[in-house]
């Protein structure tokens, strides 16, 4: 994982605070928007925000000791629960719209949050986001699942809006305590 | 709860005997809720038997452990300085504290973290703090080492451990089928551990997802709508033509094939038009056979030599027994492990054939992430049939009313091959579950190796 940065925004210099607190708005009303489609179930508006080269990845986290730290996340390559190009998603999409998705049917009830947004770095027309997730899943009468973690994020500016071009997922868990991961993060 | 038990409330052999019923093909579901017999299994079955606990490459160098199970003991299967692996049950002599926490890592001894006794690599108590001045010298060190298991071997450099002395060798426990099934793992060459096991918690006996492992009948139901999100294609999903192997101790094999016929057209190629055809896309490769679409990758000449005539056409899921699921082309093993009657973690381990180009190590990652795993499109919608099945075996009506296990009772030929190998071809069917629960009571009943030994089913002949 890329060091931390606790630089509240590495935004050019030139930029005063208020185009740094509208750059943030607008980076926050995107990933909210985006999060409320994926709770509303409106997954194909969801994909049509995903650019072409995006990147899905959820690595393997295990506990290590303080020592073997370099072993927490699997690596680029290794084993992973998400690795997905566009293509991917769109047929987990698919999947999910198909009615015969017993994970899915009857549909579970999400929730996703979104905290500590910081732009951690801009190049060109991309922007690093960093932020804390959780996700809460509600699935029949009595099933109840909470994934929490670190999401890396890219965003492209496209037009007067942006598209998503990576999401890397770092839960705070390491054994997935749930029946599968039917949704998306 | 059984209602007949023992005035200790243990079960005895004729109830166990009672709970599978082979002439009917029916199982009593209080196989799956009963902590009684969920007791039975951890001490008859996981403490006997041979587990699978890591390849030799995720520990390569002195002092790499990995945490697996046997049954709920956990272990620390590590290196040691002479690069002998060993299994360690993980509790210190002392109190019983985990001395590892981690899932893997690297170590130079084990320190336990509560009262600092130090343990080798091999499990030797080395070191115990305030010896001299606590106990005065009066500790017999060579007494507390850390339990070992009874035997460690590996299969072509897959380990597994049993902590029974009596149990057979490895090689003898897995038998001509368990060792098929470890040679489909093999069958492209050597192989390396790809980093990193997937692992998650489902609520359901373990056994309901051994069961599965075996089932093609729930392929096109379960795991349609994987279908029409175009991931894969029903006809290959269920295959009509199936083959089913029984092994000695509840090993089996059951899936897919090749036919005699299509075997002959493999074996006219040389292993370099193999490795071409192999090197095409699945889509390409299920071109060039037209008649069945087979889009696994070929086995080289030396598979067949090492698997045997029959052996080679199985192209289906084995189970090692208990728990051990070779799956997705043999790249995989998934474990179904013990957490109580109500919970099993399924891990998945994935290997690669040192040979692959990258790009054919690219499409299988693609293939096994897209499939399995608890984000698999296949996968995702397993587990909540296993959950909902074993928590109705609590129902005090509905566990009065066994599974039906009836596919194909009774009316399929155990053929014998000239080489002596034995198998079943046949349709989509139920063998192979039936042989599983059938074996699990005869594991449950004995007492011991020597009994399990003696009473045991040889693999069946004739009708079944
Ligand atoms: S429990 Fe390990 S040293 Fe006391
Ligand atoms: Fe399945």
């Amino acid at each position: 994982m890329p060091a931390v940065t606790t630089e509240s925004s590495p935004a050019p210099s030139t930029m005063g605070i208020a185009e740094k607190a509208g750059l943030q708005y607008e980076v926050e009303q995107f990933l909210y928007g985006e999060a409320a489609l994926l709770d509303d179930r409106k997954f194909r508006e969801w994909l049509a925000l995903v650019a072409d080269d995006m990147h899905y990845w959820m690595p393997i986290r295990r506990t290590v000791d303080r020592d073997n730290l370099d072993l927490e996340f699997t690596k680029l390559g290794g084993a992973a629960y998400f690795d997905d190009d566009k293509s991917d998603l769109s047929m987990r999409i698919a999947k999910l719209e198909a009615g015969s998705a017993w994970s899915e049917n009857p549909p579970s009830r999400t929730r996703h949050f979104v905290s500590n947004v910081r732009i951690v770095d801009m190049e060109g027309d991309e922007i690093a986001v960093e932020l804390a997730f959780h996700l809460y899943r509600s699935r029949l009468n009595g099933k109840v699942d909470n994934w929490i973690g670190k999401r890396q994020d890219r965003l492209r500016r496209v037009g007067d809006g942006f598209q998503l071009c990576r999401r890397h997922i770092f839960l705070d868990h390491t054994i997935i305590r749930s029946t599968n991961l039917s949704n998306l993060f | 709860m059984l209602e007949t038990r023992g005035l200790d409330g243990s079960i005895d052999e004729d109830m166990i005997s009672a709970l599978i019923d082979g002439e009917q093909g029916t199982i009593d579901r209080r196989i799956y809720s009963d902590p009684e017999i969920y007791k039975l299994e951890l001490q008859r079955i996981f403490a006997r038997a041979w587990n699978f606990m890591c390849h030799e490459s995720q520990i390569p160098n002195p002092g790499d452990y990995f945490i697996n199970y046997i049954g709920e003991d956990q272990v620390i299967v590590v290196r040691d300085e002479n690069g002998t692996v060993q299994v360690l049950l993980n509790t210190c002599r002392h109190r019983g504290n985990a001395l590892c926490r981690a899932e893997q890592g690297n170590a130079k001894s084990f320190v336990c973290s509560y009262h600092g006794w130090n343990y080798g690599l091999d499990g030797t108590l080395l070191n115990v703090p305030g010896e001299t001045h606590f106990y005065r010298d009066r500790i017999d060190k060579a007494a507390w080492s850390l339990v070992k298991a009874a035997q460690v071997d590996h299969y072509k450099g897959f380990y597994f451990a049993t902590l029974d002395p009596s149990a057979p060798s490895l090689h003898d426990y897995l038998g001509e089928v368990g060792r098929i099934g470890m040679e489909t793992m093999t069958a492209q060459g050597e192989v390396v551990a790809v980093d990193g096991v997937q692992k998650n918690v489902i609520d359901c006996n373990w056994k309901i997802a051994v069961d599965n492992l075996f089932d093609w009948y729930h392929v096109r139901i379960s795991h349609g709508s994987a279908a029409k999100a175009g991931f894969v294609n029903l006809r290959m999903m269920m295959p009509m033509e199936q083959m089913v192997m029984l092994g000695e101790y509840g090993h089996a094999i059951g899936g897919p094939m090749l036919s005699e016929a299509h075997q002959a057209e493999i074996d006219k190629l040389s292993d370099g038009e193999r490795a071409e055809i192999n090197a095409l896309s699945d889509e390409e490769r299920a071109k060039w056979s037209p008649r069945i679409g087979e889009r696994r990758p070929l086995r080289p000449k030396a598979a067949a030599e090492a698997m045997g005539p029959v052996g080679v056409r199985a192209t289906g899921h084995p189970n090692i027994f208990p728990n051990s699921w070779i799956s997705t082309r043999a790249m995989q093993i998934s474990l179904r492990l013990p957490k109580g009657p109500f919970e099993t973690e399924v891990w998945w381990f994935t290997f690669m054939p040192k040979k692959y180009s990258e790009a054919e190590r690219r499409a299988a990652m693609k293939f096994i992430r897209l499939s399995f795993g608890p984000a698999g499109l296949l996968e995702q919608d397993d587990g909540e049939n296993w959950s909902q099945s074993t928590h109705a075996s609590q129902g005090v009506v509905g566990q009065t009313y066994p599974h039906n296990l009836q596919m194909g009772l009774g009316q399929d030929e155990v053929l014998e091959d000239p080489s002596g190998q034995k198998r079943i071809e046949t349709h989509v069917n139920e063998h192979a579950q039936r042989w599983t629960y059938k074996c699990w009571a005869e594991w449950l009943r004995a007492k011991d190796w020597d009994e399990l030994k003696k009473t045991r089913s040889p693999s069946p002949t004739g009708r079944i």
